[in-house]
């Protein structure tokens, strides 16, 4: 699940660009005022964080596709 | 017996602390390209969502003028000796050229589809600019202001490094996960490397006869051996580099890492990673700033510029070790978003018992 942050600009606009230039369908929340990203202390972009069936973080960053296959075979 | 020196939280910060924060300085939005104009002591920074180039004091810390450009100003150069400043706006298919006295605007210079990388050669008089949607190289003459040549390059065009010691220019392109080899004076293809997917920057050291060329997928820097045509190593980074310089001294290069919010040092003779910077969010462009040595960061999560010290001698005892986030092993803390697609908030509820993925993005 995509969750858009740090667009500076109003996101809604720029993430419907953004999903047509690379035809993204998927879910996509918005967190423009950092509620979640900053609560989680996101750095940068990739960030991806691995949540298991319990609800708990496996994974935090895992921007490499080795990395984040590794983080999902370990579920 | 207890260690005379216990390994605390304290020790280790001092042992891996080796910079100093010097300022983060906020700008317009999405902040990318970055140039020091050394008399002035100023910077001027590309701000691709804003259509202006910011212009920093560096003594005072604070943004002193807002040039207004073309569309989407992504990179940025200054020509001492004209006293110019460049931009290429990749979205009005231009290079504006600024005045670095007054910064006002001179003029504009059509260039090819989408300029996303400015490269400014002073020995040799030109400036180079990479057309990502153009798929072409423009050359342009830093005092006529011509272009002398639109040579093709490949998808996604970008950042070029040049080498005048071989009259070498090497386009990198993002799209194509390649590089075009040209001649300076002929702009003849001279070669092509096949490199990893998001290839988007290059720093050139002539008297090694290499480039390193940054991967943002792959998380690496590819060593390239100019003489010999391919990549002889590839060197760990942090999450999603993006941007490079290389030192003055040329003893390291610095590589932004916009996953991770540094800037990781690497030796340039052991190809080593030396330490990682802290600096704003999602960085990406950088440059040194000759003055006094210090580093310009262009953050575009953050919206700032940061300028940080690089303290280090040389490469240093300790390895670098990138501390896990303390949040792996603990419950994803509630949150309520607004889904783009419906309108309705989404929260932790919806995904009960499910594993999932957040990816947290940025559309720049």
């Amino acid at each position: 699940m995509l969750v858009d942050i740090w667009e500076g600009t109003a996101p809604r606009p720029e993430v419907e660009r953004f999903c047509e230039m690379w035809g993204i369908k998927g879910p996509i929340l918005l967190d423009p005022d950092l509620a979640l990203a900053g609560e989680l202390g996101v750095r940068g972009v990739p960030t991806n964080v691995v949540v298991d069936a319990d609800g708990t973080v496996r994974e935090f960053g895992a921007a490499r596709l080795d990395e984040l296959e590794r983080a999902i075979e370990s579920l | 017996m207890e260690d005379a020196f216990p390994v605390g939280a304290a020790c280790r910060i001092d042992a891996r602390t080796p910079w100093r924060q010097v300022a983060e300085i906020p700008v317009g939005f999405d902040p990318e390209g970055i140039a020091v104009d050394v008399a002035r002591r100023r910077a001027f920074v590309a701000c691709s969502r804003s259509d202006f180039v910011s212009v920093v004091d560096l003594e005072s810390h604070e943004v002193i003028a807002e040039i207004t450009t073309g569309a989407e100003p992504i990179d940025v150069g200054l020509d001492e000796q004209t006293g110019r400043v460049f931009s290429a706006d990749a979205h009005s298919d231009q290079v504006t050229i600024i005045d670095a006295a007054t910064l006002e605007v001179e003029t504009a210079i059509p260039v090819g589809g989408y300029p996303s990388g400015l490269t400014h050669v002073p020995e040799s008089r030109r400036l180079y600019v990479g057309n990502s949607l153009g798929s072409t190289m423009s050359v342009i003459d830093l005092d006529s202001l011509e272009t002398l040549a639109t040579v093709d390059a490949e998808p996604g065009a970008g950042a070029i490094g040049v080498d005048p010691t071989r009259n070498l220019a090497v386009c990198v392109n993002f799209v194509a996960a390649s590089a075009n080899l040209f001649d300076t004076n002929t702009f003849e293809a001279v070669g092509r490397l096949e490199l990893g997917i998001g290839t988007c920057a290059i720093g050139v050291v002539p008297e090694r006869g290499e480039a390193f060329i940054v991967n943002s997928i792959a998380g690496t820097v590819s060593r390239i051996d100019l003489d010999a045509q391919k990549v002889v190593e590839e060197i760990r980074t942090g999450q999603a580099p993006v941007g490079l310089t290389v030192a003055p001294a040329h003893d390291r290069i610095y590589v932004t890492n916009r996953g991770a919010g540094s800037v990781t040092v690497i030796g340039v003779a052991d190809g080593a990673e030396w330490t990682r910077i802290p600096v704003g969010y999602g960085p990406g462009g950088v440059t040194v700033d000759p003055y006094d040595g210090s580093i310009l960061v262009a953050n575009a999560g953050s919206q700032t510029v940061s300028i940080v010290e690089d303290l280090l001698a040389g490469r240093p005892p300790v390895p670098v070790v990138e501390e896990p986030s303390p949040w792996i092993g603990k419950r994803l803390p509630n949150f309520s978003l607004e889904d783009y697609r419906t309108g309705e908030r989404r929260t932790n509820a919806d995904f009960a018992e499910k594993k999932y993925i957040l990816n947290f993005f940025a559309s720049w």
